[in-house]
């Protein structure tokens, strides 16, 4: 089989992750998200909660400066680590799935790459983060706003092109309109079909 | 007049803020804020063409002044002397580099102190001092910090003290000298002030202050300087020295061109060779010498600092054809009320506070024509200011991550070497370190000068 790599952005809320943990088991793919924090962390003889501590996060700006491709933002030199990691697997042939990271440009040059974003409606988004993290439904409102502009801060600092603009990805699904479980099975028909078309 | 001004000071402050922002390369953000400079403030509001033709000084090249300098003349608009001589460094800095040459003196120095590590910790701090009074901080730090945490891991210390400490003593190192730190080459090349008037006057602060940080980073660091467990070292499972050496006959190369420069510099008071000349000349023997890999030498040269650099002496020179830095310079007369111990003191620590937080580049390159005319109005020798400027700028920048390039290039390679450092890590040690080196430096300003 070639290589197959499912890169899954998405918007807090959205099962994004469920649905990459779904599709890595459908396909017998090794899932990468928080194991690259994990990896990172033994690599670098760092504990985990110090990686996760700037895991996916934009940096201050007013207290970080880059000299000639140099960062002295621990946010900057965790996220360069991570494109390493998964450029470095994917040079090497391995397929994946990997959850953000700005997957989707920073692996673009290998045509195994399947880039979907996963983003959902506000009401169906509350429900579910109301029921995973127990929040009221105006604390929920205000985490997803929050995680999101997280998201879109650290992809936007990182890579040219908008996080979630549909033209980024190769397919951009609504999982509230399906639910979790036939989103799953749409875009692995979608992922079957691509991984067709390369044989 | 006014809208000149008001247009100089809007493009400058903007200027300064897309420099923060960091979200355009800063080179872009100067040659724009640059060529703004030149049709709105020159061309539409002053309507003014011997103001464009002074900033673009192309003139410069054609005087015999700008290559040969028998006595001290100052220069105005962009600064083609400082970009000459760094474009020159950064080719020998290349070949340098090439051959290996940092990689092997970083490794000889741990092999000749039996890699212990206080006495790596001694001769590294002394040796990012040493190199930086020559070479740029950003070059010495990024080799030496890479051979630290390369040490650390294989003897099992911490490298984060050594590398703090090699950070700040480049960024002291550089303040002794003209071609140490862009702020002095700018200082050194706009007024006229050689070498060796650096080494006598920043020099000897700079010598007082390193003996005195040594001894504090020492004692600041010493409890973290200590290999896990006491383990005995082995040091034949070292890389060795030699093996760093890429190619013998290029290595021997660039050493004796580094030797040539360094002698260049040190002789061009009693040579009156400019550092324009020196830079050419240095830049020209690389490539001969390096003849087979010159064009993948010149691609290596840092064209982006280039162009910073070009565009930023037009903003500043907006800001002094409109005689908004006299302005500047008035303002510092009055509150100083003619004091020239006050008015170093101004100097040095605003210099200082606005280093250890914005870039010191373009904070030096405007407040050259300010203490020009400070000088002037006030009747302060120029050399007293210029000195007080070269070392606040020089000493502020080592307060913050983010003050100088080589911090952020030393907290970038322990960052990605699995050691970050923070913000209160890094300025739990060095902030204080700075303070009393400004302490020391503005003492010796004081004694000596006034």
């Amino acid at each position: 089989m070639s290589q197959i790599i499912i890169s899954i952005g998405r918007e807090f809320g959205s099962g994004g992750r469920v649905i990459a943990q779904a599709l890595a088991e459908r396909f017998g793919l090794p899932l990468y998200d928080r194991h690259l924090i994990t990896e990172i962390a033994e690599k670098m003889g760092m504990t985990v909660e110090q990686v996760e501590k700037y895991n996916e996060v934009p940096k201050m700006k007013l207290l970080s400066r880059r000299v000639n491709g140099y960062s002295n933002s621990i946010e900057d030199n965790i996220a360069e680590m991570q494109f390493n990691i998964i450029d470095e697997k994917a040079a090497s042939g391995e397929s994946f799935v990997v959850v953000g990271r700005c997957s989707e440009t920073k692996l673009k040059k290998y045509p195994g790459l399947v880039s979907l974003f996963i983003l959902g409606d506000m009401d169906a988004k509350i429900e579910r983060v109301m029921k995973v993290y127990e929040l009221n439904r105006e604390d929920a409102e205000k985490f997803i706003a929050k995680k999101d502009k997280k998201r879109k801060r650290y992809h936007n600092y990182h890579v040219i092109g908008k996080w979630g603009d549909s033209r980024l990805y190769d397919l951009s699904v609504n999982s509230s309109k399906l639910g979790i479980d036939k989103t799953v099975d749409m875009l692995a028909d979608y992922i079957n079909a691509r991984s067709e078309a390369l044989k | 007049m006014v809208a000149a001004q008001t247009f100089a000071v809007i493009i400058f402050v903007g200027m300064f803020i897309m420099i923060v922002l960091d979200k355009i390369e800063r080179q872009y953000v100067t040659l724009g804020s640059g060529l703004l400079t030149l049709v709105v403030v020159f061309g539409l509001c002053m309507k003014k063409g011997s103001a464009i033709v002074r900033t673009l000084a192309l003139g410069d090249f054609f005087k015999k002044d700008f290559w040969y300098q028998v006595e001290e003349s100052e220069s105005a608009g962009i600064n083609w002397a400082t970009i000459i001589f760094i474009a020159g460094m950064m080719l020998m800095v290349e070949g340098m580099a090439k051959a290996g040459f940092f990689r092997w003196l970083c490794m000889k120095i741990a092999f000749l102190v039996k890699c212990k590590t206080i006495p790596v910790f001694l001769t590294f701090t002394i040796l990012a001092a040493v190199l930086s009074m020559f070479i740029d901080s950003i070059t010495v730090i990024m080799f030496l910090a890479a051979v630290t945490v390369e040490l650390a891991h294989l003897l099992k210390f911490n490298p984060i003290p050594m590398i703090l400490s090699e950070i700040f003593c480049a960024n002291l190192g550089g303040s002794a000298t003209m071609c140490g730190d862009p702020p002095n080459i700018i200082i050194g090349t706009s007024l006229g002030f050689s070498f060796f008037d650096f080494l006598l006057n920043t020099g000897v602060a700079a010598g007082i202050s390193l003996v005195v940080s040594v001894i504090f980073l020492y004692l600041a660091f010493r409890k973290e300087l200590v290999t896990k467990d006491g383990e005995k070292i082995d040091i034949s499972k070292l890389p060795k020295p030699s093996e760093a050496i890429t190619n013998k006959k290029d290595f021997i190369i660039s050493s004796i061109i580094f030797g040539c420069a360094v002698v260049l510099l040190i002789t061009h008071g009693t040579t009156h060779l400019t550092v324009a000349t020196i830079g050419l000349f240095i830049g020209i023997i690389t490539l001969i010498a390096n003849a087979k890999h010159a064009s993948e030498i010149l691609k290596k040269v840092d064209y982006k600092t280039l162009l910073f650099f070009i565009g930023l002496f037009i903003v500043v020179s907006g800001l002094e054809e409109t005689q908004i830095l006299d302005k500047i310079a008035e303002f510092i007369e009055n509150i100083s009320g003619g004091d020239v111990r006050l008015m170093i003191a101004i100097i040095v620590w605003v210099s200082a506070i606005a280093s250890a937080f914005v870039d010191n580049i373009p904070f030096a390159a405007t407040m050259v024509p300010v203490i020009k005319n400070l000088a002037a109005a006030s009747g302060t020798p120029i050399s007293t200011l210029a000195w007080a400027l070269a070392i606040g700028t020089d000493i502020g920048g080592s307060a913050t991550p983010i003050g100088a390039s080589a911090n952020v290039v030393g907290t970038s390679v322990a960052a990605k070497n699995g050691h970050p450092i923070s913000w209160a890590r890094y300025c739990k040690k060095l902030a204080p370190a700075t303070v009393i080196v400004l302490t020391i430096s503005t003492i010796y300003l004081f004694v000596r000068y006034v």
